[in-house]
């Protein structure tokens, strides 16, 4: 059965993913005035340019057509590798595929519906560095969370009255609160707030994340599992509080 | 109209063909016109199960194809009068199979038959999802192991959205949980998972439950599907499956181990 390819036989696996991104979000399509700031920021925090790479979004412009060869050589040059484009038109994202880019289409604004979920396997998406937006536009999702499948809010809170079961991902902006078990993949403050948390009534969780700090299944102390927990950030350090 | 009911799991190996075929021979018995058929195209096995390989000349994909009509393809079953079977290709590629030609056989059926059976190929691709896109009913064919509930865990997040109901945004797929090969010393002894883990994991309706049992490869071996096979655990476990999917209250058997009572311990008997 497909699922069952004998592992050494594979050259490699696709693993769905959740990897802190930097998107830079240009105001201005003019390479000079592009480098010009990016000078400026070089001399200010030398430390963030090592290789750093960055999603290109080009939301906010309104030109169809965009130098996007010269714009990522000055970003390379100040030692920012660009690895995609987010948003524009479609001469934008041809180009960004012909330098060898990938290209997100423009990030959604999410109406604040019920919705069932897509059914991909969890795929690599990128979280935005945006400073986290108050709490709303949060998401109730009602039912099991199956393996396979992605359930976000991409603003705000997420509420699953349900399970989340092995092989899902449930990830939110806000905090995650799941009323079931939680077995899957778990991941909160995914644009980088500090104060989000995962709340959930029985811990059995694949991963545990709050605004990029994980830890795995077997990070976790073997106690805490079974229980109904709070998982925090305190000083940087994800904590699991039981709450029973 | 027919209810089209797929048989599905994810996993191979773990029951669905033994099932379709005990599903479809029981449902026939309760007097519904019923049709079984096999969507494991280059795997066919179904026609062995129901014991009529022998009489197979079209298949579905010769359907499909245009170079035989559905009468032709579907066979009579010779124990019981409501039962016909489509059997799959032994020989053609999996890709022989068209939405579009899967739902025109299913069109046509659907106005005979009161119930259409799917068995499902293994599998999250294209067959399984083809076995399944037309579905009003689901059977989740589960063992008791982490990996099959995985696998049915996947195969229910399909239903839930890559079916004709679902895209037409309908009344979902209805979904049962059929939990097979259950080995209840083998639970009791950690070994399996039990049967509560299993429902707490999945969290769907519980359409019945099929021991571990000899009576199975018998009847396998024998071409006659293990529902006729009144005497044995299988075959009363199947038939109570059937009475439950036809709405019948039924109570759960074969889930606990035989305590044995005095006369079975002198006399030797128990299950078969
Ligand atoms: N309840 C059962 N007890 C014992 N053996 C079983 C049982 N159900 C299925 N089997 C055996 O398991 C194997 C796989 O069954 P099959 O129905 O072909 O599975 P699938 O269609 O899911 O691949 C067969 O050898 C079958 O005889
Ligand atoms: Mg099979």
């Amino acid at each position: 059965m497909s699922l069952n390819v004998d592992r050494a036989s594979m050259a490699f696996s696709f693993k769905g993913g959740m990897l802190p991104m930097t998107v830079m979000e240009l105001t201005s399509a003019d390479p000079e005035r592009i480098r010009e700031q990016l000078a400026g920021k070089l001399s200010q925090a030398p430390a963030f340019f090592q290789h750093t790479p960055v999603v290109l979004s080009v939301e906010k412009l309104d030109e169809p057509h965009l130098a996007l060869e010269r714009i990522c050589a000055v970003c390379r040059a100040h030692k920012l590798l660009p690895v995609a484009v987010r948003g524009g038109s479609d001469p934008v994202k041809q180009s960004a595929w012909a330098l060898g880019l990938g290209w997100f289409p423009p990030q959604e604004i999410k109406p604040r519906v019920l919705e069932s979920v897509g059914n991909e396997a969890p795929v690599e998406r990128v979280a935005d560095e945006a400073p986290p937006a108050a709490i709303k536009g949060g998401r109730i999702h009602r039912g099991t969370v199956r393996s396979g499948q992605q359930v976000s809010a991409p603003e705000g809170d997420l509420v699953v009255v349900g399970s989340v079961n092995a092989g899902a991902e449930v990830l939110a902006a806000g905090s995650v609160h799941v009323y079931g078990a939680l077995r899957g993949r778990a991941l909160a403050g995914i644009h980088g707030d500090h104060d989000a948390g995962i709340f959930c009534r029985e811990l059995h969780a694949e991963l545990l994340s709050v605004a990029g700090n994980y830890k795995r299944l077997e990070d976790i102390d073997p106690q805490l599992l079974g229980r109904s927990v709070e998982v925090q950030l305190s000083d940087d350090q994800l904590t699991i509080v039981s709450l029973t | 109209m027919a209810k089209i009911i797929v048989v599905t799991s994810g996993k191979g190996g773990v029951g669905k063909t033994t099932s379709a075929a005990a599903i479809a021979t029981g449902l026939a018995l309760r007097g519904k016109k019923t049709v079984v058929i096999d969507f494991d195209v280059g795997l066919r096995n179904l026609d062995l199960i129901m014991g009529c390989e022998r009489r197979v000349v079209y298949d579905l994909v010769n359907v499909i194809q245009g170079e035989a009509g559905l009468n032709q393809a579907l066979i009579r079953d010779k124990r019981v009068d409501n039962l016909h079977i489509l059997p799959a290709s032994q020989t053609r590629d999996k890709d022989a199979l068209t939405q579009e030609g899967v739902e025109k056989i299913l069109e046509t059926l659907t106005k005979d038959f009161d119930y259409i059976v799917c068995d499902s190929p293994a599998g999250i691709e294209r067959g399984a999802q083809l076995a399944m896109y037309y579905a009003d009913e689901a059977v989740v064919v589960t063992n008791p192991e982490v990996s099959s509930v995985r696998d049915s865990d996947r195969i229910l997040g399909l239903l839930a959205s890559k079916t004709r109901r679902a895209e037409n945004g309908q009344e979902p797929v209805k979904e049962h949980l059929l939990i097979t090969r259950y080995n209840p010393a083998r639970v009791d002894h950690g070994d399996m998972l039990n049967l509560d883990d299993i429902q707490e994991i999945l969290a769907i309706d519980l359409l019945g439950l099929i021991p571990e049992s000899e009576a199975v490869l018998r009847a396998s071996n024998q071409g006659i599907p293990v529902t006729h096979d009144n005497d044995s655990d299988a075959g009363q476990a199947y038939t109570d499956t059937v009475s439950r999917l036809l709405g019948e209250k039924v109570p759960l058997r074969f889930h606990e181990t035989q305590k044995k009572g005095l006369l079975s311990r002198m006399f030797g008997g128990g299950r078969r």
